[in-house]
């Protein structure tokens, strides 16, 4: 049976003075998922995670998050719900004084969780937080949004300003978090740091979603390889050339397992979404 | 749990902004009362008679109290012009009312106490210090036998050195909350230049007020009428010999005056509650 969903948006407008961002935009997002937000820079991609945060409110429409409005912004809501922007403001103080003191609001807070977290970033807790690098700094918000038990976790662009080694770090610990009560929705424009670590996408293209799918359902769907048949590539839903034939983008008629590469179904939404979208409608 | 008010949340985010401000905090009381004993140095070097007089410690008090109670209110919540720093304060689960609450506490309460206190801990030696350079040096004034009287230390609750409307009325002290409770609203209400802008708001208000009464309400009253102040009106031609007073009924006059005492922080802290409901981030 569908689990209920965690967040209903509905008709949702929403404008930067005269600049509308959201004309009529509509989502479900449901508990036990790792949502990808993905799009490119000033598609709304923040805008929509602070309109679920109550950050914004809609200028039209509705959100219901876990049956509260956000925009009113009660301290239950704001407990259950945590938005790690992308600039975000930290305090001069020790983290684990900090901790002490952020925590108390939260009645779910687990502090082994977080002890666990910042140990696997290789942060010392005893650190001044605005004497740590940016990327120690997020890492150091992303382990205490984790540890608040919030249901509903957002995620701003969580990967930028982390290195390399952090990024898989950043994997590691969201996929230990995860669970059939939380929702989490990352949103990036680097669409390879989620790799692995989502298993629903949801591309946003100038206000609109694009494309709305699972990961199991992209692959039992799609088929992603590389091919030099002629043929397969003239008839492929979406292709590019590469330095082995090309890589190309076929509807899965065979029960061809392949593991979905995000960017190549990124461009190939963005410039042919009705094509895609067809294969995911026809039973 | 109250979605609008708890005393346990409340007393949480008064902690919470004690462990994240309580360096700034220290050094700003340092500061203050180091400016105030550099100023009584000052008054001690130019003046060998009457330096700190309590009219010059009343001046200096209400001076200082009005400048840095207005100038701190106008920044606690100035980081909801940032975006970063305004999710930070939006995102605490606590409720506006507890968050508004928590800015009064600091802002207000606490300033106002311990803006006394420090004025105090300066004042209190300084007028020592110049009653003992007074009685080693300078006994009577200059070509007088008349004794120079010994210092004494303010009494901000007397106020017998005060100008008259204040002895009566504590005027000064209740505007100091009014004038205070503006800045803390614009400090919500303007992202940027909140000190600026609402200094430029108080002013404009003023003289929206001044042309008000001196025009406004002058031209429509009758031939020969003037305004005695802004709730009596008088009439000097009627009889030269007579001076006719037109009031209020002495209840709605007295009720107008302690409206306008002691209202003006309670619906400027109303508006910031609405103006901190609505802020986007």
């Amino acid at each position: 049976m569908d689990s209920p969903s965690m967040v209903s948006i509905r008709n949702l407008h929403f404008a930067y003075r005269r600049k509308a961002v959201f004309t009529g935009l509509s989502l479900e997002l449901k508990p036990g998922y790792i949502y990808g937000l993905l799009g490119q820079n000033g598609t709304g991609k923040s805008t929509l995670l602070r309109n679920m945060a109550g950050f914004l409110f809609p200028a039209k429409g509705s959100i219901e998050v876990l049956g509260f409005e956000p925009g009113k912004r009660h301290p239950d809501f704001l407990q259950k719900v945590f938005l790690v922007p992308e600039d975000f403001y930290l305090p001069s103080m020790r983290i684990d004084r900090w901790v002490r003191y952020q925590a108390s609001f939260y009645t779910s807070f687990n502090r082994e969780q977080f002890d666990r977290n910042i140990r696997d970033f290789d942060i010392p807790p005893d650190a001044v937080l605005d004497e740590i690098s940016y990327g120690q700094q997020k890492k150091t918000l992303i382990s205490f949004a984790l540890a608040v038990g919030a249901p509903l976790l957002l995620m701003d662009e969580p990967t930028n300003g982390l290195d390399i080694l952090s990024k898989s770090q950043f994997r590691k610990v969201i996929a230990g978090a995860v669970d059939e009560n939380k929702c989490i929705v990352i949103s990036t424009h680097q669409v390879r740091d989620l790799d692995n670590l989502i298993d629903r996408i949801l591309f946003i293209e100038e206000g609109k979603i694009l494309f709305d799918q699972d990961l199991e359902t992209i692959s039992r769907k799609l088929t992603f390889k590389l091919s030099s048949d002629a043929a397969e590539v003239a008839g492929s839903l979406y292709q590019e050339p590469s330095l082995k034939g090309h890589a190309v983008i076929v509807a899965n008629t065979g029960e061809e397992d392949s593991r979905p590469d995000l960017e190549m179904l990124y461009k190939a939404i963005v410039l042919d979404g009705e094509k895609i979208n067809a294969v995911f409608s026809a039973e | 749990m109250n979605q609008t008010f708890d005393f346990g949340r409340w007393w949480m985010l008064v902690t919470m902004h004690w462990a994240e401000n309580r360096k700034r905090y220290l050094l700003s009381l340092l500061a203050i009362g180091g400016l105030l004993t550099a100023w009584y140095g000052f008054l001690l070097t130019i003046d060998k008679y009457a330096p700190l007089n309590p009219f010059v410690q009343y001046a200096t008090y209400y001076c200082g109290l009005y400048f840095v109670g207005c100038l701190y209110a106008s920044m606690l919540f100035s980081g909801l012009g940032s975006k970063a720093e305004g999710i930070h304060i939006l995102s605490v689960p606590a409720s506006h009312l507890e968050k508004l609450l928590c800015a009064v506490f600091y802002g207000v309460i606490l300033f106002y106490i311990v803006y006394t206190l420090v004025f105090y801990i300066v004042d209190i030696p300084m007028v020592q210090l110049a009653n003992r350079m007074m009685s080693n040096e300078h006994r009577v004034w200059p070509g007088t036998t008349m004794p120079a009287p010994p210092m004494e230390v303010l009494n901000i609750v007397h106020s017998e050195w005060a100008p008259i409307p204040d002895k009566e009325y504590h005027l000064f002290l209740a505007g100091y909350f009014a004038v205070q409770s503006a800045f803390l609203l614009g400090s919500v209400y303007f992202a940027r230049y909140s000190f600026i802008k609402t200094i430029v708001g108080i002013l404009l208000f003023w003289l929206v007020f001044i042309v008000f009464t001196e025009k406004g309400v002058r031209e429509h009253l009758p031939e020969g009428w003037t305004t005695y102040n802004f709730i009596q009106w008088n009439n000097y031609k009627i009889n030269e010999t007579q001076l006719h007073l037109v009031r209020l009924p002495s209840w709605v006059e007295s009720g107008v005056i302690i409206l306008i005492q002691y209202s003006c922080p309670f619906v400027f802290w109303f508006i910031a509650y609405i103006r901190l409901k609505e802020k986007m981030c």
